[in-house]
């Protein structure tokens, strides 16, 4: 090894445990089912592979390299907000989607109340303000 | 010709009778469809009394989703042309024939009441004139639009603008992004002088700040224009 150790264990080995929880508390929100799959994908993509890196260091330094960054740190600085700007990203996109998809619903609501306010003037009036449905009577 | 007034409505309960009034006076042909955009001063009730159709939006979506949902209404009803009006009565109804001529005769698919081509009325703040015609010009750069009042509410719309905005409107502060997307789809848009009065009721949901946010955000909507907007036509 020419390099220096990147990350001293001292560093790694609680990196590695917070990441593992991180990944590890992903996991069980998909499994509990307070998020989805396809919405999580990108955070189990992004942290398995800060993962990685954090095992094995020397596969930073190598990128560091082969893009001729000087410091590996500042790579791995560079790849954390990169990490973060994709996930924000995401969210934002999907809040786009989200309110979209409302406005829609909430039109559609609209609309259909109106048509069942017009039915309903078209039915003969009836006594009290929601009558009940008649119940079937026997023989 | 099967005329809808789309009256977007958020917290409105006062104006509303006057205006539907006004409304009916000028022209008894058309019929009021009132948009409660999750009003809390029981607006939608006030509508229903008049005998106004109501869409009562459940959350509070903004001018440019209530507007739409009026779109959406007077394409699922067949309506030939749309005139959004708003209900704090800055709007006077009795410019409508004005505004449904050009309509009438086919010589146009969007027509936008300004307040620039007549003397007289309510013209609003230097300010914020300077704000409109700086936004004008970015229309005319942009998409070849020559209007003089691009914030104007006072608007009708044929068949083939309907299907447009039923389809897709802009979320806030829609007016002068809804004329560049009618110019995107090859519709024609005129203008027509009309008045306007400052509103009898309530406070501008414009203020100073967001004002700054509105040059902003419209700008950079202008600007982002999709370079193609898929042309609509009317269907038979």
């Amino acid at each position: 090894m020419s390099h220096p150790a990147v990350l001293p264990p001292e560093l790694q080995v609680p990196s590695l445990v917070v990441l593992a929880l991180f990944l590890a508390w992903v996991v069980r929100l998909i499994r509990s089912h307070r998020l989805s799959v396809r919405d999580s994908l990108l955070w189990l993509l992004t942290t398995a592979l800060a993962l990685v890196g954090t095992a094995f260091p020397s596969l930073l330094v190598g990128a560091a390299e082969l893009v001729g960054v000087q410091v590996p740190a500042n790579a791995v600085f560079g790849v954390g907000l990169l990490y973060l700007a994709l996930n924000v990203l995401s969210v934002t996109l999907l809040a786009s989607q989200s309110a979209d998809r409302v406005r829609r619903l909430a039109q559609e609501c609209a609309l259909l109340r109106a048509e069942l306010d017009a039915v309903r003037a078209r039915l003969p009036p009836t006594p009290g303000p929601t009558p009940p449905p008649a119940p079937p009577r026997g023989p | 010709m099967r005329v809808l007034a789309i009256l977007p409505a958020f917290n409105e309960a006062r104006s509303l009778p006057g205006v539907l009034a006004a409304l009916r006076l000028a022209a008894p042909e058309v019929d009021p469809c009132v948009v409660d955009d999750g009003s809390t001063d029981g607006t939608a009730a006030v509508a229903a009394g008049l005998g106004a159709t109501v869409l009562r939006i459940p959350v509070n979506l903004g001018i440019g989703g209530a507007v739409q949902a009026g779109y959406l209404h007077a394409r699922e009803h067949g309506y030939e042309v749309a005139v959004q009006i708003d209900a704090d009565g800055q709007h006077d109804p009795a410019s409508l024939p004005g505004l449904l001529a050009p309509l009438r005769d086919g010589g146009a698919d969007l027509v936008v009441g300004s307040r620039f081509l007549l003397d007289g009325g309510f013209r609003s703040t230097p300010l914020r004139r300077a704000g409109i015609r700086y936004l004008a010009l970015c229309l005319r750069l942009r998409c070849g639009a020559r209007v003089t009042d691009p914030t104007s509410g006072l608007r009708a719309a044929g068949r083939a603008a309907i299907q447009l905005f039923a389809r897709r409107y802009p979320s806030d502060y829609p007016e002068p992004e809804a004329i560049a997307l009618a110019r995107r789809a090859g519709l024609r848009v005129v203008e027509v002088p009309v008045r306007m009065a400052e509103r009898a009721h309530g406070r501008s949901s414009i203020t100073w700040a967001r004002s700054l946010y509105y040059l902003i955000k419209v700008s950079l909507a202008l600007l982002l224009l999709p370079a193609r907007e898929r042309p609509v036509r009317p269907t038979r």
